[in-house]
């Protein structure tokens, strides 16, 4: 039986035995998106007629006697930042819908198709990926499935959405400054920010090119797995991309956390938030046996590094369209790339500086440390159209940015990071970010692989 | 930079990047501006050591 809650290895197990058409489990989310997607909003796009013609292609190759790979027939969609063959790369703005279609699938794309998976559409973002709440003025906000009245989180509110909703079970999405895990938290699912330059950004519209990283959501840690180990690799399509082979953290599942060194972030990271947002740390930590606390250098100026970073590159990428197109923005997007386009070029670089500093300051943390525990998220998802500003013990801040305070410090340096989900039936979901030194994504998937069999986190389908 | 920017400030800076900005953009666009001016003194405050580089870099 496939239904909303089957996960994305269970449905290709299915499909390559034989048991279950591939047509019939992508009609099945089809049918998902159409009855509920008009009141989440995570699809811009649903592109029925090309899923179902690759769903009968896969139910060949099953006839066939081929393995149609790892994700055989699993329905999958993608933030409207990749480009998809025949489909106009919106980017969540009006200006870019203009384009013509993109001529080839993004890569990472490309390869969740290679390993099996059936591109079912593509979904709603911040305008340009510049933002945390998925309140996108072009193709309105997307609602958490969790609780409609409030955010999905962004960049990726439409990837995470989708997932929460049990309309398909695996999607990709962009994180910049927290985009995959600030949304991933807040509607209470898995996501998966990899090491930067582990997965390519070919055939991805840009923010900021010093911390773009695309990843995957999923409702448990094997699907997470599966779908990173689809999409991680070399790629020379992408300048950034690393030619260090992934490893395969399917097979890390499971495995011993025995030695591993498992300790909680201190100071900036207990500060300025909810009880509840600490208490979900303090309960993963409990539950791993960390007791120990450690404290990354500076890290406020790392967030404030990689804003200034952040805004920089990405006013220098939309440069042409500010200056010919403004009216045409978002206007959350447009005030803040026109107030970065007059910064000084000094800023900019003295923020690198800092980076590079930063960097070898937190390698050496990570020299008797293996994962960190930090809380993903400040607070559970804002109500959509919340005041511009919020207060939080004695500070007043502001409640779209602050939902980055935790995320920010650590894209900055490209660490891989993990969301795990804590979903309380009749409360809101917290994420806890486990962090890990670059490249090592495989510790975070054992430790998520056990805190998930423990029980104490996980992502139910949002009804 | 410590005096906060105004939108007369903005509206000369925007004029020298040949970057028009409407007239009721100015006033968000200060207050953005001025947020990131107060993160990039964060970063300047903290003394980096004189051998630090920028941390992207170029293979030719």
């Amino acid at each position: 039986m496939i239904d909303a809650g089957t996960s994305a290895l269970a449905i290709a197990a299915a499909v390559r035995d034989g048991k279950v058409s591939c047509r019939d489990v992508v009609a099945a989310a089809l049918e998902r998106i159409a009855r509920r997607d008009a009141g989440i909003n995570a699809f811009t796009s649903v592109l029925s007629e090309r899923a179902q013609a690759d769903a009968a292609a896969i139910d060949r190759r099953v006839a066939a006697g081929q393995n149609p790979g790892p994700l055989a027939g699993v329905p999958v969609a993608v933030k409207n930042l990749f480009d998809v063959a025949g489909l106009v790369t919106l980017a969540g703005s009006k200006i870019n819908a203009g384009d013509p279609p993109a001529a080839r699938d993004a890569s990472a794309v490309a390869r969740l198709r290679a390993a099996g998976a059936v591109l079912v559409g593509a979904l709603n973002m911040d305008e340009y990926a510049y933002g945390f709440t998925t309140e996108n003025t072009h193709y309105g906000p997307t609602r958490n499935p969790r609780d409609p009245s409030r955010v999905a989180g962004g960049s990726s509110g439409g990837p995470a959405a989708a997932v929460a909703a049990g309309l398909v079970p695996l999607t990709l999405g962009t994180d910049t400054n927290g985009s995959i895990r600030v949304p991933a938290a807040l509607c209470g699912v898995f996501g998966l920010k990899p090491t930067f330059g582990r997965v390519s950004r070919a055939g991805v519209v840009p923010l900021a090119w010093s911390f773009d990283h695309v990843g995957p959501f999923a409702r448990d840690v094997a699907d997470l797995a599966a779908a990173f180990d689809a999409i991680a690799g070399p790629d020379a399509l992408d300048p950034a991309c690393s030619t260090r082979p992934a490893a395969t953290c399917s097979a890390e599942l499971g495995g011993s956390l025995e030695g591993l060194r498992i300790a909680i972030a201190g100071g900036h990271f207990g500060r300025l938030a909810t009880d509840a947002a600490l208490a979900a740390v303090a309960r993963v930590a409990t539950a791993l046996g960390a007791r120990r606390e450690v404290t990354l250098p500076e890290p406020h100026r790392a967030r404030a590094a990689a804003q200034v970073i952040t805004a920089a590159e990405g006013s220098a990428y939309h440069h042409e369209r500010l200056r010919a197109r403004a009216a045409d923005f978002d206007p959350m997007t447009r005030d803040r790339l026109l107030a970065a386009a007059l910064l000084p070029a000094g800023a900019y670089l003295r923020a690198q500086r800092y980076r590079a500093w930063f960097r070898g300051r937190v390698a050496e943390v990570f020299r008797d440390v293996d994962v960190l525990l930090a809380p993903t998220t400040p607070w559970e998802a804002p109500a959509i159209g919340a005041p511009w500003t919020t207060r939080i013990g004695d500070a007043e801040v502001v409640t779209r940015g602050h939902l980055g305070v935790f995320t920010q410090p650590l894209s900055f340096i490209g660490l891989p990071v993990l969301s795990v989900p804590i979903v309380t039936p009749g409360a809101l979901p917290h994420g806890v970010q486990l962090v890990a030194a670059p490249w090592n994504e495989a510790a975070l998937f054992r430790v998520a692989a056990r805190l998930e069999a423990d029980g104490v986190v996980g992502a139910p389908v949002a009804m | 930079m410590d005096i906060p920017l105004t939108e007369t400030d903005v509206e000369r800076l925007a004029a020298e990047v040949g970057l028009p900005i409407a007239p009721a953009s100015r006033a968000a666009v200060v207050v953005h501006l001025n947020a990131l001016l107060a993160a990039a003194r964060l970063v300047d405050e903290f003394a980096l050591p004189d051998q630090t580089e920028p941390a992207p870099r170029f293979e030719p």
